[in-house]
């Protein structure tokens, strides 16, 4: 027979369990990945990337290092796989299980041109249904970065205007410079990818760095490498799988060092190709230099990119002075991942001499002396999947403060949206765990007091 | 609406947390001074929950309901804010139901002191996540962090395994509360009868 004393006990135990177990177990049971909706999520939500910042007469230079636990340098491989070539070109949903993703390091630029981005970063160029996004559709692989006044409809990924209000809205700077070192497709020669974003991801005007080497009409690599220079016609897929280089192996296929591909030669299981054959850009699209070598050493690579103030192209860079401010954000590509599963940093002001988020040291000499330069260690972040649309609407509580120009960093910090970009994939399945999560408290609170009451207006022990 | 709600949530906020160092100190002393301060509990209990329901539903109105309910922060606060206007309507139910009685005893007290600490501690996380949406952090939220490893940044809510273990416990409270009447009152008849 339950006593009076020891049945309060009993139902005061039994609430305190309840809310121990509620801070026990809270956040879990909804978020996991699920790669037939595109949902990766990675461990690690922000990551550092030290920038330092130097300038002279002539020259720009940008110092990247960031934190990697191994080296990825393939992306794009041709595999001698069941008796034929495969092309091993792929998008993985997350980090590729291969490893065969490049590492990345890219910067979107720009002098004013457009305002919202010196506040909002990437952001404003991301759409609605972007590349890889959950439920992006058939029609998604195209539908890469814009900046919204070039289209009709903002929303609308078709809408584009017509090619003199593009061209107008070009003249005026409406457009964003972006810098990518890619550590296959770029780095090999002592590049940095040359691209700007406007109504598409543009690449600058000139030989590109890069072209494909899958013959598809014949289902073969059209080039492969010179077996007297490297010792065989090809890779070892044991060599490539995992992304790193193999010691006294070339990892990249440059057309100097290329042969026609051979279909004669006894190709064997395993073989491997670089899908990609590299050559020297010319051009705007050379106008970014990887300063010295790009260096991966002990979890950590250090990439300084070098580029002239003034390329002579400005209508696909912006072009930097002494004295003036420009905008930045940087994103990294890591841990074997590509597409929309990188790292990427809220907007940050760079000033050339002048007061700015950081300061630029002006040097004089070829290159600068880094001990001297300052450092700027930023937070990148995941983010998910959010599009400029819906930062604009109504559901976002912060709209009304985006339209009167309020900078993003004044509200948000690096891990407070990337939490927000991952629950935002997982909004449904929350918002409904968290209603009953939310019922649940009460209904725990009531039936608590409930209990208690009834106990305690029992007279005796 | 978020003006008058940021002034109308000072009264729950100052009421409420009177009261929980009314009950706290209550639960802990048997001192003429607690006496005291436990004899106008209900009125802080009363004004309390009766400005926190007007608080509350103001604070309904500062965005539309999808907005308020789309981010981490705005789930968070909705729902300490709910948490804090049931607990506290709780101790006022208790209160009033118990009488004095509620003090009678170390397992009396200690329920009402969980209950109070627990209204003091879901009103200060409330009042930090208004603050955060304001656009004024607290450190506080760091520290919750750091304690108890809840980010305010992510929606707090338990897997269906967890809510099935509240069920049951739901259910097993009031269980418990009944089953010990009918036995008390089974016994006191056999007392009354023996007599």
């Amino acid at each position: 027979m339950l006593r009076r004393r020891t049945a309060i006990a009993a139902v005061t135990t039994l609430f305190f369990a309840g809310l121990v177990l509620s801070v026990l177990t809270h956040g879990r049971g909804v978020l996991h990945n699920d790669p037939a909706r595109n949902i990766w999520i990675p461990d690690e939500r922000t990551m550092p990337l030290r920038l330092q910042v130097a300038y002279n007469d002539q020259q720009v230079f940008f110092r990247y290092r960031w934190p990697a636990a191994q080296p990825h340098v393939y992306s794009d491989v041709l595999r001698y796989t069941d008796g034929k070539w495969q092309r091993q070109l792929r998008s993985p949903v997350g980090s590729d299980p291969d490893g065969i993703a490049e590492d990345r390091v890219a910067m979107m630029l720009d002098d004013g041109g457009v305002p919202e981005f010196q506040r909002y970063g990437g952001y404003v160029t991301v759409g609605a249904n972007m590349r890889d996004f959950t439920g992006s559709g058939p029609d998604g692989a195209h539908r890469r970065k814009y900046l919204y006044a070039t289209r009709k409809d903002p929303n609308d990924w078709y809408s584009i205007k017509d090619q003199a209000t593009l061209d107008a809205q070009r003249k005026t700077g409406y457009f964003l410079d972006l810098w990518q070192w890619r550590a296959q497709l770029s780095d090999p020669l002592g590049y940095a990818d040359d691209q700007h974003i406007a109504w598409y991801r543009l690449y600058d005007s000139g030989d590109p760095m890069f072209s494909t080497n899958w013959d598809a009409d014949r289902g073969q690599p059209r080039w492969m490498f010179d077996p007297e220079r490297a010792g065989a016609p090809a890779l070892r897929w044991e060599d490539v799988k995992g992304g790193q280089i193999t010691a006294g192996k070339p990892y990249y296929l440059a057309e100097d060092a290329a042969v026609p591909f051979d279909p004669a030669h006894e190709w064997r299981e395993g073989d491997v190709i670089p899908g990609q054959v590299l050559r020297v850009p010319t051009g705007s699209r050379a106008d970014i230099r990887v300063q010295g070598k790009a260096r991966w050493a002990d979890g950590s690579w250090d990439v300084t990119l070098v580029r002239a103030l003034d390329t002579g192209n400005p209508l696909e860079d912006k072009i930097l002075r002494d004295q003036g401010v420009y905008s930045i954000a940087v994103s990294v590509h890591r841990d074997a991942r590509a597409s929309r599963w990188h790292y990427v940093s809220l907007p940050l002001q760079i000033g050339l001499g002048r007061s700015a988020n950081l300061v630029a040291t002006r040097f004089n000499g070829v290159v600068p002396d880094w001990a001297q330069v300052e450092t700027r260690e930023l937070t990148l972040f995941y983010p998910g999947q959010v599009n400029w649309q819906r930062q604009l609407s109504g559901v976002h509580a912060g709209s009304k403060y985006i339209a009167k120009g309020v900078p993003v960093q004044y509200r948000h910090k690096e891990r407070q949206v990337a939490e927000y970009g991952i629950e935002l994939e997982f909004d449904r399945e929350i918002r409904r765990q968290w209603w009953l999560n939310l019922i649940a408290g009460v209904l725990l609170v009531a039936s608590f007091a409930y209990s208690v009451s009834r106990l305690l207006r029992l007279k005796g022990d | 609406m978020g003006p008058y709600h940021a002034i109308m949530v000072h009264f729950p906020v100052a009421l409420w947390f009177v009261a929980s160092g009314i009950v706290i100190f209550r639960a802990l002393s048997d001192s003429p001074l607690a006496r005291a301060f436990d004899r106008v509990l209900m009125t802080f209990l009363v004004l309390g929950v009766l400005s926190g329901l007007v608080a509350y539903t103001l604070g309904q109105f500062v965005w539309p309901p999808e907005t308020l309910q789309s981010t981490p922060l705005g789930r968070n606060h909705m729902m300490t804010a709910t948490w804090s206007l049931a607990c506290w309507s709780a101790v006022l139910f208790v209160r009033w139901r118990g009488g004095e009685r509620v003090w009678d005893g170390a397992v009396n007290r200690l329920a009402m002191l969980i209950m109070g600490v627990l209204g003091a501690l879901l009103l200060a996380a409330t009042g930090t996540l208004g603050g955060h949406l304001h656009g004024a952090p607290a450190y506080l939220s760091e520290i919750v962090r750091m304690a108890i490893g809840w980010d305010v940044y992510q929606t707090h809510y338990v897997p269906n395994w967890a809510l099935g273990v509240l069920a049951v416990l739901i259910v097993a409270m009031p269980a418990v509360a009944i089953v010990a009447s009918r036995g008390h009152e089974a016994r006191t008849r056999r007392e009354e009868s023996a007599k």
